[in-house]
């Protein structure tokens, strides 16, 4: 006679046996699969903030949404998309070498200006010699200096504004030792407004030079 | 006078699209950079397999190809990113990056192999503007890093 009283955790060790191996029997394959031409994996990884964004994966047979870090759908062809969470070591094992080709983030800095002046604040003054350091930090780098100007004025003096504003900026990041081929340097005038005002509104905030380094 | 308000605005805009050209030449309608190489690594342009540095213009309709020991990654005009590991192929066959203009698009077809991606600007203003694809799914991206393999 078998003892009732060791059935239950029998069972559950059974179960338990039975579980891990169908885990390792399905698991890897669901994840990866076998890499076949008709198929596809994508999986959703966070970003570099922290946060993870949101993907949906869709074939004609259907639609799964990825909503967490590292879920994943394996796609057959003519078959419902099907849905995973990956493991951080398979990532790594499947996507490490492409995740590790991908460019730095680009980085961008805000510069102020004096009204109507191409003549920068004391605080943003302050702030070149993190640009540079940023700039020199990167094996290609390309900087992309956009002026910007408040509405006091016409449209298309503030786009010369924001010209002459990008040109001085360009000038002090290569008067500081930039690349002058890495600098460029453009205008979107008043048409980019960082605060929204009404037309021939001083703002402060508007009077800007955006710096890109890539 | 609305009409003359809307002339000045055509005339900005086109005096904008013109000024990097005016400023500092740059590749007319580089669609981005590549940033990251290494070893075997291609642009494909117009049926021609060029190697790959860093430094040079991607195109529209540029093919991004990898050898079985090559990695390439590129930082597109509006900040999206898109990198592959070895023996990958990945077809930039849409960019347009016209903010001003509310002009945005971008398509990327990973034709074969593993490929990264991390959204830009496109998928911030406009994220139905953002197509990607493997020849056996179709992906929608809402501001999202991913990780894309297909085919064998």
């Amino acid at each position: 006679m078998i003892d009732p009283r060791t059935i239950a955790p029998r069972l559950v060790v059974l179960g338990l046996a039975a579980a891990a191996a169908f885990a390792a029997a399905c698991g890897p394959k669901s994840v990866a699969g076998p890499n076949r031409p008709d198929g596809a994996l994508i999986v959703l990884l966070p970003d570099e903030d922290g946060s993870t964004g949101r993907a949906s994966v869709s074939n004609p047979a259907g639609s799964v949404d990825l909503t967490t870090a590292r879920r994943a759908s394996n796609v057959v062809a003519n078959q419902q998309p099907g849905l995973v969470t990956m493991s951080e070591a398979d990532v790594k094992r499947l996507f490490g070498d492409a995740l590790s080709a991908l460019p730095p983030a680009p980085q961008s800095f805000v510069l102020y200006f004096r009204f109507e002046s191409d003549e920068l604040t004391e605080e943003s003054k302050a702030l070149v010699p993190k640009i540079l350091a940023t700039v020199k930090g990167r094996t290609d780098p390309e900087v992309v200096v956009v002026g910007h100007t408040d509405t006091m004025g016409s449209p298309s003096a503030n786009f010369a504004l924001g010209l002459k504003r990008a040109g001085a900026v360009r000038e002090l990041l290569v008067a500081s030792g930039l690349d002058a081929a890495t600098v460029e340097a453009t205008s979107l005038g008043e048409s980019f407004l960082l605060i929204r005002t009404a037309d021939e509104t001083p703002e402060p905030r508007n009077r800007r030079v955006e710096i890109a380094v890539k | 006078m609305k009409n003359a308000k809307r002339f000045t605005g055509v005339l900005v805009f086109a005096i904008a699209i013109s000024a990097p050209a005016l400023v500092y030449a740059q590749q007319p309608n580089a669609a981005g950079r590549v940033k990251v190489v290494s070893g075997t690594a291609f642009i494909v342009r117009n049926g021609a397999q060029v190697p790959a540095k860093a430094g040079d213009a991607v195109l529209e309709s540029d093919v991004l190809r990898t050898g079985s020991d090559g990695r390439l990654g590129v930082t597109l005009k509006d900040d999206t990113r898109v990198s592959l590991g070895p023996t990958s192929e990945v077809r930039l066959d849409k960019f347009t990056y016209a903010p001003t203009e509310g002009n945005l698009a971008l398509a990327l077809k990973v034709v074969r192999g593993v490929a990264a991606y991390v959204s830009g600007r496109i998928a911030k203003l406009s994220p139905d503007a953002v197509h990607l694809e493997t020849p056996a799914a179709i992906v929608g991206v809402r501001g999202t890093t991913l990780a894309i393999r297909a085919g064998a």
